[in-house]
């Protein structure tokens, strides 16, 4: 199921730290409350936005999805900077 | 092939491993990853994990290098030696060479493990058992996952017993050696480690040999999606001028197969190992078929003391021989083998003793056990996240048991 978002960031062919790294400075831009979509091919990003979602400090993991496009897998993330 | 200084190779790591050299591990994966799959040595090393989001939130900076300074600065790294040599690790070895970067600059003695835990969860090594004229043993080592397998070889023949995933290895050797391999063998169908039976015996158009009970997936109760031969008690394989017979020993999973070669070699899979026994509980049914483990390994302590056991799993490093080999004579493991002693105390003390004894059930291993039926198929991201973490195939007083003697020879 897709998910409204307001911004987009694709991290594909991304290596870790990266992903998070890039996150991070994206939610920064954004409003309390926007959503952000991050298009990653790393499977490590699964467990590495839970865990960073656990410890940041103005952002809530939404949503993670796996989807499959053209036998590659997408690792989806939607996140939302908080307040 | 040169490799950048601040490096290590998983072949230096491995020297280090093997040499219980003194080395500190700054670990920089998430909680889960490093909790499931530590680096271990044959002694137990020092560690600290501090996951690389944790360091960039402790910052303002955008800049990861930066922000691996700061999480310092502000005591994150809190515990690791300046007069040490430190190893940097993470996942696939991207961010640890950038934590060097950061690091390096502030006096510490760090380099980064090249390739990241994926690479050394992948890593093989090769022990010659025996090498005549007429037979050829060689073990192969899963290190950081506690995985074995065995190729046998006479007169130009070779069986492999238990390959793992990686299978290029098993066709390298061969070629190596000058041996065709004519056989594919699966001691039962495995729980924690996806199984390169069905693949190596593709690649090379031989058959591929189970007993069809472990061709049922225990929890599902599916029939597997795959070609194989059928094993049963009895069964025997002539190659070159050796023979390899089946003993059904059932108990760690009910199509549980031990192969012996020449009366002298006895590949356990997971039934007997160097410290402890397999546990009887990976298909669901802990209760019922513990009595059944009981009687299989109770005929297998009736073979000879001489025969050699090599198992297909250990639990620590320091279950290795001096010749750095997992394997040692029955006769050793009657009086040393934990498992082995609860065997000869009778049934009831035995299956009391191990179901006081079972280790958690690791939730992948209902899948793991689905790739290796045919039923599921992963790509290798998959693969690798399935395969993370050591094997939990004995019961628990094995790591236990290595753990607290680790510690008392520190």
């Amino acid at each position: 199921m897709e998910m409204t978002f307001d911004k987009e960031l694709d991290a594909r062919g991304m290596n870790c730290p990266m992903p998070v790294v890039m996150a991070r400075k994206e939610i920064m831009a954004l409003e309390a409350g926007q959503i952000l979509k991050i298009t990653a091919t790393d499977r490590g990003s699964i467990k590495d936005f839970q865990g960073w979602a656990k410890v940041a400090k103005d952002m809530e993991l939404l949503d993670q999805q796996t989807v499959d496009e053209n036998g590659t897998h997408l690792y989806i993330h939607y996140v939302k900077k908080g307040a | 092939m040169t490799v950048p200084t601040g490096e290590w190779t998983v072949e230096r790591l491995n020297e280090a491993l093997h040499a219980g050299e003194n080395i500190f591990i700054l670990d920089v994966r998430n909680r889960d990853e490093a909790e499931a799959a530590p680096i271990e040595g044959t002694k137990p090393l020092r560690s600290i994990n501090v996951p690389y989001f944790e360091m960039l939130e402790s910052s303002e900076s955008f800049d990861f290098v930066e922000s691996v300074k700061e999480a310092h600065d502000r005591g994150l790294m809190e515990g690791m030696p300046k007069d040490e040599p430190i190893l940097a690790v993470c996942a696939k070895g991207d961010t640890s060479d950038f934590v060097v970067d950061a690091l390096r600059p502030l006096g510490y003695d760090i380099r980064h493990l090249g390739g990241g835990t994926l690479a050394w969860g992948n890593h093989y090594e090769l022990r010659t058992v025996t090498a005549d004229e007429k037979l050829a043993v060689y073990q192969i080592q899963r290190l950081a996952r506690g995985c074995l397998s065995h190729v046998a070889v006479s007169d130009g023949h070779g069986v492999v017993i238990d390959p793992l995933r990686h299978i290029d290895q098993y066709t390298e050797l061969a070629e190596a050696e000058g041996f065709e391999i004519t056989a594919v063998l699966d001691t039962h169908g495995h729980a924690d480690h996806i199984s390169g039976g069905r693949s190596l015996a593709d690649r090379l158009d031989v058959p591929y040999f189970l007993h069809p009970y472990d061709g049922i997936h225990p929890l599902d109760v599916l029939p597997a999606e795959m070609e194989y031969e059928f094993l049963k008690e009895g069964w025997e394989l002539a190659f070159g001028t050796a023979t390899v017979r089946a003993l059904h020993v059932p108990g760690h999973t009910l199509g549980n197969i031990v192969f012996h070669l020449d009366d002298r070699f006895l590949f356990t899979g997971d039934s007997i190992f160097i410290r402890s026994i397999a546990r009887p509980d990976l298909g669901g049914k802990g209760e019922t078929w513990a009595p059944i483990h009981y009687r299989s390994l109770s005929r297998l302590l009736e073979l000879p003391d001489e025969t050699l056991i090599m198992p297909g799993h250990f639990s620590g490093r320091a279950e290795a021989n001096d010749a750095g080999q997992f394997a040692a004579p029955l006769g050793e493991l009657r009086e040393t083998n934990d498992g082995l002693q609860m065997v000869q105390k009778g049934e009831k003390p035995f299956v009391d003793y191990i179901l006081g004894s079972l280790p958690k059930f690791p939730e992948e291993y209902i899948d793991i056990k689905r790739v290796n039926a045919g039923l599921l198929e992963p790509d290798e991201d998959e693969a690798s996240e399935l395969e993370l973490g050591k094997n939990i195939c004995a019961l628990s007083q094995a790591y236990e048991l290595v753990g607290a003697e680790a510690e008392a020879s520190a």
